[in-house]
């Protein structure tokens, strides 16, 4: 099955009632401080029709941070064997996406190193609306744009702090 | 919350659409780096990598490969040359391509 056909599945089958489990592969529980604001009344995910769920077997989609260390990976297996199809796989964070621990005696470095990766999505942590623009993604509700932004200067205007 | 629920009894709608209006609050957020081309010199890019805690810039040739994907937004590199990067203000990033996440931004210059 595609990525493609995956999302179309999603998004039919799934388009008012995506259940996820979080899957903490060793990160510093930052990207966990910001999905847990995601349900927070803020940005109340559930308005948007995706559910937290403690069981793999009631999941959807398996939002996935840290760097997968070595330990896990047994526990990531049989998580992500758990789910009923059609599952989405989230890669989430720096640290999941390779950035920040290279691969090593203790981790893999990355999570599509060990889970099929549907949706990858940056940031330290990324935040609830980087969240939220992931999941969307992820059943196809938003369309992509990433591969257009050119990261170079003066295609975005000076900032006015606030900024890192 | 009351009102919400009557008006999706009522309608049969249930969920809202994203984003129901921007978050202004999106703005303070720290957010990857954006580079100017026409700065770069082979150096710069240099000691771009070298100050990069993660593994998101390299130099390839004439080129500063740049992971967006690995990056953590410390801005350690802006601090290192703030006339050469600044401010993206992109965070909504997530993709289904982890390869469309690595951009080459060009040095001064030269040919890519």
């Amino acid at each position: 099955m595609t990525a493609e056909e995956l999302r179309a599945a999603i998004a039919r089958q799934f388009g008012r009632s995506l259940h996820i489990r979080t899957l903490d592969t060793g990160s510093c529980a930052v990207c966990e401080q910001e999905i847990r604001l995601l349900a927070a009344p803020h940005y109340d995910l559930h308005r948007l029709g995706f559910f937290f769920t403690p069981a793999p077997r009631h999941a959807d989609l398996l939002l996935v941070t840290g760097p997968m260390i070595r330990a896990f990976e047994v526990a990531a297996r049989k998580t992500y064997d758990a789910m009923p199809g059609p599952k989405v796989v989230v890669a989430t964070g720096a640290c999941a996406l390779g950035g920040v621990y290279p691969e090593d005696p203790f981790t893999h470095g990355t999570v599509d190193s060990v889970l099929p990766v549907d949706v990858w999505i940056p940031g330290c942590p990324p935040g609830p609306l980087a969240l939220l623009h992931g999941l969307g993604v992820a059943v196809g509700r938003l369309a992509e744009k990433v591969r257009d932004l050119p990261f170079t200067a003066p295609s975005y205007p000076e900032r006015d702090g606030g900024d890192s | 919350m009351t009102l919400w629920f009557v008006r999706g009894i009522r309608r049969g709608v249930v969920t809202t659409r994203y984003p129901a209006r921007p978050d202004e609050t999106a703005r303070y957020l720290p957010t990857p780096p954006a580079f100017r081309p026409g700065t770069l010199t082979r150096e710069i890019a240099d000691g771009l990598a070298a100050v990069c805690p993660g593994r998101a810039l390299r130099r390839d040739g004439g080129v500063l490969v740049y992971d967006v994907g690995a990056c953590t937004a410390c801005g350690r590199c802006a601090a290192e040359a703030p006339h050469a990067v600044t401010g993206s203000g992109e965070f909504e990033l997530a993709t289904t391509d982890r390869s469309v996440l690595i951009k080459r931004i060009p040095l001064r210059g030269e040919a890519l």
